[in-house]
């Protein structure tokens, strides 16, 4: 495990806290063995030792292991506090008033970063201004004290006092006591608090350090209440005991709270192995969810699937039954983590935002679950095409429909209007013949127009539908035919002369027909060029006009018409039409060569 | 003239047959399909064969196909399309090196009994019949620098006509004119489009169209 993002500043702060705690264990270690006023030495030393090396060494660890988190810093700085504590036992007047000063530091920085865990960061104003005044307390309450109180006869000078005045130390101590039960009261309920808004992944991280930190905030309530109504000496000792004890395990619950995360990892992720195993074996996508639900502790956890661009649209991420999904934003409680497989997007999990304390757990559970992702990505895939092929069946149905009916109209209104004519001239022709023979032959001409009429009528019909020298001919005869009719030049250039397939032709023709169907009657071009050619396996219809540009693909039910067309064959519709510099339709039909 | 018709309709086959012999030619022998007209016509050496595009065995172009067949095979036999569509790349097709004794004419254009014994005859005789559809979509086509934009309204009219074929005296007679004045004309337009000029009326239409489609 490689701590990610530890900068050298970082590197060289760490180590400046090491030398810092060497150095401050050995002048602890002297002053304490020289101390004339410090008993029992031996205690006092490895109490101070265990705690300060203890918080020192384990923020350094922490502090590596996540450099983004303050925390680290701040429980080394718990560590080195302790160490300044040491000063008190010191023999020098300054040095000993200096360490009654700063004696209860530790104690505030310990509250601060308990309240911080586990980014380093306070929450709220509320707690902000808390912490604040916890510094407060145990900065300014024993400055406040040392100016009127002076120290007991067997112990150095206090060179902050300024007159001694016993009735003020009374009240001063006491509200300081007071406010030290407060305090630690406040530091309970807070830690409770945030226990209780917790989620539930967040909870397993927060477990330990949390707790220890309860207990031991707890111990030292207890201890000041018990000052304060006047426990006999023996008990209160006990209580300090338990909370010194407490606060020295607060290092150990948090070393215990990693190697407990790095043996459920394996664990979770061993499992998680094996329950992917059962999910390929059938039961789909539901498991695979419930697998990682299970590895990472989240119960909220989904999965989004990465679907490529090209798949019907850019690239943006589906849910299992093929419905795009939008990722959550930062801020937002919730955060993902995305999956890749030889170096391509598969998926993402979509998980509780305090996972992202675990990155590693994440991502080990993801590319354990990474070949089982892209199984089931690739059936999300197959789900959106099937929904896509699905829609534009519909679409090319109801293309053939309207087709239907506008022929059907035609035929009526058309031919069929006057083949009734020409059966009903001839009728009255017939009639007339023996009579009046000169006026039958003019019916009979007349007949004869309509008749031409409608077979003109019937041969515009058939070319729209299927133009004969297409299947005949093949693609470039029927679009030079094309072009001929065209109202404006139509430049052909590179159309193939070999034949394709029919379906493939036909969507070129009906591409090009169509492209310059709108090209005469909204591009006001002065000439148009179609070009088809041949590339990777794809026939690439294009046709391009030197018109006003603006054309709109999604309006005009041609083009739509068109894509469907084009999509039943796997082909595609690009328009392209920026404003006064023409207009050019480019198709692509796969067509193996 | 005697006539072979290639035509797998057979009302249709039948109905041409009636008015060509009724126009005094000898129809030689029928066909319904593109095999059986080249046997035919191999075997009886007719003045003109008569051919639809649209016939079996493929149902697609096999007429065509088979006219384009008996003019490498029998270029003394004339030849004359019908379809019920006209393109003007299969007329290309069809003149290739020369236009003499070539027609291609929309199916449609039997109606006008009159004058489709007259394209048959001018066909078999050696001389040219364009569908007007065919000459339309040549003169019809939109170009850059139109050259025929140059020309007068009654000259194009008469390109026209030129290109379907027709004589100068049929010309004449179609717009009301005298022959001397379509005679003008005709050397107008060549000069206009820088054409040789052409005396032999199927060496014109192949001149025209050869200018026209060119110019595509």
């Amino acid at each position: 495990m490689s701590p990610a993002g530890l900068t050298p500043a970082k590197r060289a702060a760490i180590t400046a806290i090491g030398f810092a705690g060497v150095l401050g264990a050995a002048w602890t270690i002297v002053a304490v063995l020289t101390s004339e006023h410090t008993s029992p030495k031996w205690l006092v030393l490895a109490l101070m030792l265990t705690i300060g090396g203890s918080f020192t060494a384990t923020g350094m660890y922490a502090w590596a292991r996540r450099p983004d988190s303050w925390f680290g810093l701040q429980l080394s700085l718990v560590g080195l506090t302790t160490f300044l504590t040491a000063l008190s036992a010191s023999d020098d007047d300054l040095l000993f008033t200096l360490g009654v000063l700063v004696g209860s530091l530790s104690s505030a920085v310990m509250i601060h970063a308990l309240l911080g865990f586990p980014t380093g960061r306070l929450r709220s104003r509320g707690e902000r201004a808390y912490v604040g005044a916890v510094y407060a307390l145990c900065t300014v309450g024993p400055l406040a004290l040392l100016l009127v109180t002076a120290p007991a006869p067997d112990l150095p000078r206090n060179v902050l006092l300024v007159e001694e005045n016993a009735r003020l130390g009374d009240v001063i101590d006491a509200i300081l006591r007071g406010g030290s039960l407060a305090a630690a009261i406040g530091a309970v309920a807070l830690l409770v608090l945030r226990w209780q808004r917790a989620t539930i992944p967040e909870r397993r991280l927060l477990a330990p350090v949390l707790w220890s930190g309860v207990a031991t905030t707890g111990a030292l309530a207890l201890s000041l209440a018990g000052q304060m109504l006047d426990l006999p000496g023996r008990l209160l000792n006990v209580f300090d005991f338990i909370g010194l004890f407490l606060f020295g395990s607060i290092p150990l619950a948090f070393v215990t709270g990693i190697v407990r995360q790095n043996l459920s990892r394996g664990h979770s992720v061993g499992r998680l192995v094996s329950r992917l195993g059962a999910a390929q074996a059938g039961r789909g996508a539901a498991s695979l969810r419930d697998a990682l639900a299970i590895a990472l502790h989240d119960r909220s956890l989904s999965i989004a699937y990465w679907m490529p661009a090209g798949t019907g649209g850019e690239g943006r991420y589906v849910d299992a039954a093929g419905q795009p999904v939008a990722l959550p934003r930062p801020g937002s409680g919730r955060s993902f983590t995305e999956v890749e497989r030889e170096g391509r997007k598969v998926a993402a999990i979509v998980h509780d935002g305090s996972l992202d304390e675990e990155p590693e757990l994440v991502q080990a559970a993801g590319a354990a679950a990474a070949l089982a992702l892209e199984n089931e990505r690739l059936d999300a895939e197959l789900r959106v095409q099937i929904a896509e092929v699905r829609a534009s069946r519909a679409r090319l149905l109801d293309v053939v429909t309207r087709e239907r009916r506008r022929i059907e109209r035609d035929l009526h209104d058309g031919a069929q209007q006057r083949l009734v004519a020409l059966a009903l001239t001839l009728g009255i022709a017939e009639q007339q013949v023996g009579a009046d023979p000169e006026q039958a032959k003019a019916l009979i001409r007349e007949a004869r127009d309509e008749a031409r009429l409608a077979l003109e009528e019937l041969r515009e019909l058939a070319r729209g539908i299927h133009p004969a020298i297409l299947t005949d001919r093949g693609l470039r005869p029927a679009l030079e035919a094309l072009a001929s009719r065209a109202p404006l030049p139509v430049a052909l250039a590179d159309v193939p002369e070999e034949r394709l397939p029919p379906p493939v032709e036909g969507a070129a023709y009906f591409v090009v027909a169509e492209a310059l169907a709108n090209v005469a009657k909204y591009a006001e071009a002065s000439h148009a060029e179609v070009i088809v050619q041949r590339l990777n396996g794809h026939a690439v219809v294009e046709v391009r006009d030197d018109g006003v540009g603006g054309a709109d693909p999604a309006s005009g039910s041609g083009l739509r018409g068109l894509e469907d067309r084009l999509s039943a064959l796997d082909g595609r519709l690009a328009v392209f039409s920026p404003s006064g510099r023409g207009t050019t339709i480019r198709a692509e039909i796969p067509c193996a060569s | 003239m005697r006539v072979v018709i290639a035509e797998d309709s057979v009302l249709l086959r039948e109905g041409i047959a009636r008015l060509l012999q009724d126009a005094g030619h000898e129809v030689v022998g029928q066909a319904g399909d593109a095999e059986d007209l080249v046997r035919k016509v191999l075997a009886h050496r007719p003045d003109i064969a008569i051919v639809d595009v649209r016939m079996p065995p493929t149902n697609t172009d096999d007429g065509l196909r088979a006219a384009l067949e008996l003019r490498e095979r029998a270029p003394d036999v004339a030849v004359l399309v019908l379809s019920q569509y006209v393109e003007e790349g299969y007329a290309h097709e069809l003149i290739g090196g020369g236009a003499a004794g070539v027609g291609y004419l929309l199916k449609d254009r039997v109606a006008d009994v009159e004058r489709f014994v007259d394209s048959v005859a001018r066909v078999g005789e050696g001389g040219s019949a364009l569908d007007p559809e065919v000459v339309a979509q040549l003169l019809g086509r939109r170009r850059r620098d139109d050259p025929l934009e140059g020309l007068t309204p009654r000259e194009r009219e008469v390109l026209g006509l030129m290109a379907e074929g027709r004589s100068n005296s049929a010309i004449a007679e179609e717009l009301v004119v005298t022959e001397r004045a379509v005679e003008k004309h005709v050397t107008s337009i060549f000069g206009k489009l820088d054409l040789p000029p052409a005396a032999q009326d199927h060496r014109r239409v192949l001149a025209v169209l050869r200018y026209l489609g060119a110019r595509g």
